[in-house]
């Protein structure tokens, strides 16, 4: 009876255990959320950003998009947005509403359009530098749309004879120089003056020599040469420029490592590379679906930059130093998965991604985890590492698998001269310089500390020693004088011992 | 066993001629030591990838296997000795199988000298002083193979240039083990599904 009454009661509590186990979370993400850990694997990391909404030109009560090409958020917090199908520009305050829809300008008295238009740069006075890609033409307007100037055909003689300027992306420095991925192009991005000349080419890719096709080639006639890929160097597919006048460069090169460039002035490539493990995207992925394939960059706050992977659908970012901090995103049709993502923009904490298959944009807003990340990383950046240590924290409690987060602490562990402590964590994050430097400061601390202890014992071990000599020698001179008097004994003992008396 | 396990193994290091001549003609290589010394350095290996410091070790500690790395230690030892003795038995050496395996297992001493201090060491170390730990390791392989080149020379009394010829004809040898070997077992497999199979149909039928 009792024996009953117990197993009742436990599945009682059993049942009500079970039901006690919270249900997932109801803000679920429609993707997988994960970071590579130090040993390159692909480890579960809570998601860093979460789609908020999207909104379609419907919503937003201009007529729905047709493959948009781009998306701007300027630094007023303006959103314009290229409908690249409609040709037109699509300006949005920063609450989304609209604020005027640009479909063409007054040139000289002429009415003119744009065709096709699949790029769009705005500096900081608010002037429109719109990649008019089917005219051939950049068109700069002002805020109120009003044309400023046009960047049509270059000449140049390092350009071919043939040449036909088809602009595709356009990016603007502080200095007006307009920089432009044009179609064709594998010399690198166009260079552009504030008068509209052309000055040259920046950041060109280097070409890879396949030997394998080298030999091949070697072997091959005429007309299978003619039918062979060209070995030129790939294109740029984006750019974007930060507050010092870096550009920022993605290019689509299936076995590159160095998908994302940053180019100082004079168009050397300086972008810090100090992660764990290459930047460019997807470290691991199905052969079937292939490498990361960027198509657009953002320089975001504190030095971190995400960039677009139209691939797989996502958005990868990092901070300045190149270490990978978060991934959202995926290929589908729910909310916060994609098409064919194009542009991916920053707005107010919340990232945007543009979608040309869906014609809509999508809203990602920071999750508790991604945004302490974020100021974090912010404050690391800006040297105040100390107060970075409880956001650091807060993200372990979050996830206790991120690297970052205990190499941050280690390096302010380290500035309050904790060295031990900094060991510590800069072993749990894999970070063997910053443990080298800890190390040394602490076998240096530990050092001093037992230098008289060691120098005592050393003393005392060579007294000890020398005592032992000293005893050593004073039995040898006692044996040897014990052996002066030894004959008489001997015989004395022999002639016992042999009975003689 | 203090003369056999210490002593002689410490000199054969530094006067590998006239050991390894001892070794093979007055008797003085033993095979238990032989052993012990594989033993020792299977220990050293482990400890290594274990215990190394945190600058100079870059293995997953969720992948070390300590039976793993006993394989990797006698499987090619013990392929070395038998590639060496196929191939010199056909070329005028003279060294029996066992001196094969002696002058093998005592050539490996530096290794086990040299390996777990290092090892120690290197967890006292910052990163500008692991190059040390990376040249003491060098050496150590190092020394193993000219140790045992002159083991090999000693025991089948060849002059250099053959000695040099019949090592590397035995890496080829061990090549061509290793090859015949997977070949067989994967015949094996085949059979065996083979068989497997058939008994099913049997069972089967109606």
């Amino acid at each position: 009876m009792t024996a009953k009454n117990w197993l009742l009661a436990g599945t009682v509590l059993s049942l009500l255990l079970s039901y006690a186990v919270p249900a997932p979370a109801a803000g679920a993400v429609p993707y997988e959320s994960y970071n590579y850990n130090y040993w390159e694997e692909a480890v579960p990391a809570p998601a860093a950003y979460i789609p908020d909404r999207t909104l379609t030109g419907k919503d937003l009560g201009v007529g729905d998009f047709l493959d948009p090409g781009d998306m701007v958020v300027a630094a007023d917090g303006r959103i314009y947005i290229v409908d690249s199908g409609n040709s037109r520009i699509v300006c949005l305050d920063s609450k989304w509403k609209v604020d005027k829809v640009i479909t063409g300008f007054d040139n000289g008295g002429q009415a003119e359009s744009f065709k096709n238009p699949s790029g769009l740069y705005v500096n900081a006075e608010g002037n429109l530098f719109i990649a008019d890609t089917d005219n051939g033409r950049i068109v700069v307007l002002s805020p109120d749309g009003e044309l400023l100037r046009m960047i049509e055909q270059p000449e140049s003689d390092i350009l071919p004879a043939d040449f036909k300027f088809i602009p595709v992306k356009v990016t603007v420095d502080q200095a007006e120089r307009v920089y432009v991925i044009a179609k064709g192009i594998f010399e690198g991005i166009m260079q552009f003056d504030e008068s509209g000349q052309f000055i040259g080419y920046v950041g060109t890719n280097k070409v890879k020599r396949d030997y394998t096709e080298y030999i091949w080639r070697m072997f091959s006639t005429k007309a299978q040469k003619a039918q062979m890929a060209l070995f030129v160097p790939t294109e740029f597919s984006n750019i974007d420029v930060d507050a010092k006048g870096f550009l920022y460069a993605t290019n689509i090169d299936p076995g590159s490592k160095e998908p994302i460039k940053r180019l100082n002035p004079s168009g050397e490539d300086v972008l810090k590379r100090f992660g764990y493990f290459d930047i460019l995207g997807d470290i691991r992925y199905r052969l079937v679906d292939g490498p990361s394939k960027f198509t657009d960059i953002k320089v975001l706050p504190n030095g971190m930059y995400s960039a677009l992977d139209a691939n797989q659908g996502k958005v990868f970012t990092y901070n300045d130093e190149g270490d990978l901090l978060y991934v959202y995103g995926g290929k589908g049709n729910q909310t916060g998965t994609f098409k064919i993502p194009v542009a991916v923009e920053f707005s107010g904490g919340n990232q945007l991604v543009l979608d040309r298959g869906k014609g809509n944009i999508a809203v990602f807003k920071p999750t508790r985890f991604g945004s302490s990340v974020n100021e974090a990383v912010g404050y690391h950046y800006n040297g105040e590492d100390a107060q970075a240590v409880p956001l650091w924290k807060e993200v372990l409690k979050l996830n206790a698998n991120y690297d970052i987060a205990y190499i941050g602490i280690g390096k302010s562990l380290l500035m309050e001269k904790d060295n031990k402590e900094a060991m510590k964590y800069f072993k749990l994050g894999m970070d063997r310089d910053g443990y080298s430097v800890a190390f040394k400061r602490y076998r240096r601390e530990v050092m001093q500390e037992h230098f008289g202890t060691f120098l005592t014992s050393v003393m005392i071990l060579a007294a000890l020693w020398i005592a032992y000599k000293l005893f050593g020698f004073w039995r040898r001179k006692r044996q040897t004088e014990a052996l002066k008097q030894a004959p008489h004994n001997l015989k004395e003992g022999n002639a016992r011992e042999a009975g003689f008396h | 066993m203090r003369q056999d396990f210490i002593k002689f193994p410490l000199h054969l290091m530094v006067h590998p001629f006239d050991s390894f001549w001892d070794l093979k003609y007055e008797g003085k290589g033993k095979l238990r030591v032989t052993l012990t010394l594989l033993l020792l350095v299977v220990i050293s290996m482990i400890l290594k990838n274990q215990f190394a410091g945190f600058l100079v070790n870059y293995n997953d500690p969720r992948h070390l296997n300590s039976i793993t790395q006993l394989f990797t230690v006698v499987f090619p030892f013990f392929l070395w000795c038998l590639s060496n003795w196929a191939i010199t038995t056909l070329m005028g050496g003279e060294g029996k199988f066992k001196e094969i395996m002696m002058a093998t297992g005592y050539a490996l001493v530096p290794v086990v000298v040299i390996y777990t201090p290092m090892v120690i060491a290197s967890r006292f170390m910052a990163e500008e002083e692991t190059a040390f730990y990376y040249l003491m390791m060098s050496v150590a392989s190092i020394w193993f193979v000219a140790l045992l080149f002159v083991g090999i020379m000693t025991v089948h009394q060849y002059t250099v240039l053959k000695t040099v010829a019949t090592m590397l004809l035995t890496v080829v040898v061990m090549g061509i083990v290793v090859f015949l070997g997977t070949l067989v077992l994967s015949m094996l497999q085949q059979i065996t599904e083979f068989f497997i199979n058939i008994y099913r149909e049997l069972i089967f039928r109606t």
